[in-house]
């Protein structure tokens, strides 16, 4: 069984959910797909302090707020996986491992990243063993070790400084010139000043070592090219994060490299009806505030774009009269004088047929319906069938022979 | 959750005096990647019934637990069969993974 929504959302963290309440509040039947906890990487964030409004909050819990919110807005949740899409229709399909299948008008992408790998000889080996990749998670399970902390930005050192809570040493391993760290100035001067946290400058890690569990780490010094061992039981990797849009390689969506997807300042993808917020676009800042406005505007632009779907699919299904769509480009000047010229036939000839203009660079999907390549172009549709195609002449008299 | 939770002394019973051919996800509720693979476990549950048990224990409360098996991390699935550890998935698993190992430990 299909089942179909105005509105579906892949992923439930703050650019999720403020699109689902943003969605819902517009009366569009929203569901969110979300493979774990609803908020996502935020759960792991133990302390927000630059949330408006929020003085002070952890991440699950203003997570919860915003579910509680979106559930207020009718919004339905749907723990699942997306395996598949199809984006190439109107009715854009999505399929999930457990066997469902949806249907949506437009769809927002909001799946979020999770924690690079280094693939590293060892790293993947001794994970849950030693090698960890969250420190409210696995922390507490170094209680008088020595661990080591990769990377250097944000999430490294305030990391690197909670973990010290526990450890009895940390040693963050930068790739960068001492004393330049890749995090905010704060952090860094906090973390200079931590007892428990040494730095080792110009490094990189090549290998973790140990069989059963962490034993250390080989660490090579980029200045010198040299190597050393550092003993240590657990190694944190920070470095840096991945978007989670594996699932849209076949989909059409544009992505760059690394797998994030570009889209204007509407969030709209390069597919019609298909946007992308958080932190799995191309984007500048990646925090809760940024990623709940992105949601905001792509909920908005979709609601925007249903509207028009809906208005389009009316005016042609349920019209009497004849329907001339009148494909343009508005860069091309020709087309445009076409159009014109095709308005004013339809002024002259009013009870015969109503125009309907589609502008080419914004309505991909139904140029491609009806295989439109080149502007300017007309199609007679009776009843939303095509019934032909116009020669598009710059004669009046010609093109009003065709018509009628 | 619909898994059963375990402390130390429950532990004891089916792992040791049972032998049951069980799963035991050990986890806490602040990680977010424990939050994602419990769910896993709960929809893969009903398929072994009978035959596979599925527990877990929150590290929180049961720290002796996770000391006695060395763990240094979160979420880990430990497998038993006839009191005895047939090894353990860690991290962000897929059902496939724990569906392959399950299926080893029983054909063991």
């Amino acid at each position: 069984m299909v089942n179909s929504y105005d509105l579906i959302i892949i992923g439930g963290g703050p650019a999720g959910l403020s699109a689902a309440i943003y969605g819902g509040r517009a009366k569009l039947k929203t569901l969110i797909i979300n493979k774990g906890a609803v908020g996502g990487l935020v759960n792991t964030t133990r302390e927000i302090v630059n949330y408006p409004g929020y003085g002070q909050i952890s991440g699950s819990d203003l997570m919860l707020d915003f579910k509680k919110h979106a559930e207020r807005f009718g919004v339905e949740f749907l723990r699942d996986i997306v395996v598949s899409t199809d984006f190439s229709q109107e009715d854009k399909v999505i399929k999930t491992k457990k066997g469902k299948e949806f249907t949506a008008k437009a769809v927002i992408i909001a799946c979020g990243s999770e924690p690079r790998l280094l693939n590293i000889p060892g790293e993947k080996r001794l994970q849950g063993s030693g090698v960890a990749y969250c420190a409210t998670c696995d922390a507490e399970f170094f209680e008088g070790e020595d661990v080591v902390v990769i990377g250097s930005g944000d999430q490294a050192i305030e990391e690197g400084m909670y973990i010290t809570k526990f450890a009895k040493k940390v040693t963050v391993i930068v790739l960068h010139d001492e004393g330049i760290l890749d995090c905010n100035k704060v952090s860094a001067e906090r973390a200079f000043r931590k007892e428990k946290m040494e730095f080792i400058w110009n490094s990189t890690v090549e290998e973790v070592l140990g069989e059963e569990s962490v034993k250390g780490v080989k660490i090579k010094n980029l200045k010198t090219g040299d190597s050393s061992e550092l003993e240590c039981q657990g190694v944190f990797f920070f470095v840096g994060m991945v978007p989670s849009t594996q699932y849209l390689k076949e989909s059409g969506v544009e992505m760059d490299k690394r797998g994030y997807i570009p889209v204007n300042n509407l969030m709209e993808t390069n597919l019609e009806g298909v946007y992308a917020v958080g932190d799995n676009r191309i984007k500048y800042l990646r925090q809760v505030v940024s990623a709940a406005g992105d949601g905001a505007t792509a909920a908005v632009a979709a609601e925007r774009y249903i509207e028009e779907l809906n208005a389009f699919k009316t005016n042609i299904a349920n019209s009497y009269k004849k329907v001339l769509l009148v494909f343009f480009n508005a860069s091309n000047t020709e087309s445009l004088e076409f159009s014109s010229l095709m308005e004013e036939l339809q002024r002259e000839h009013n009870e015969d047929y109503k125009i309907v203009k589609v502008d080419l660079a914004t309505k991909k999907n139904l140029a491609e319906k009806y295989e439109i390549k080149a502007v300017p172009a007309v199609i007679v549709l009776d009843k939303g069938k095509k019934v032909k195609e116009l020669g598009c002449s710059m004669d009046k008299a010609k093109l009003k022979a065709q018509i009628i | 959750m619909s898994l059963e939770k375990l402390n130390s002394s429950r532990f004891e019973e089916v792992i040791y005096d049972n032998g049951e051919p069980c799963l035991v996800i050990f986890s806490r509720k602040s990680c977010h990647v424990c939050q994602g693979v419990v769910p896993v476990l709960e929809d893969l549950q009903p398929q072994f019934e009978g035959k596979f048990s599925f527990y877990y224990v929150d590290v929180e409360e049961d720290k002796a637990l996770y000391q006695r098996f060395s763990l240094k991390g979160v979420p880990q699935i430990l497998l038993f069969k006839d009191g005895e550890y047939q090894g353990k998935l860690a991290g962000k698993v897929e059902e496939e993974d724990v569906e392959e190992k399950i299926t080893d430990v029983l054909n063991s």
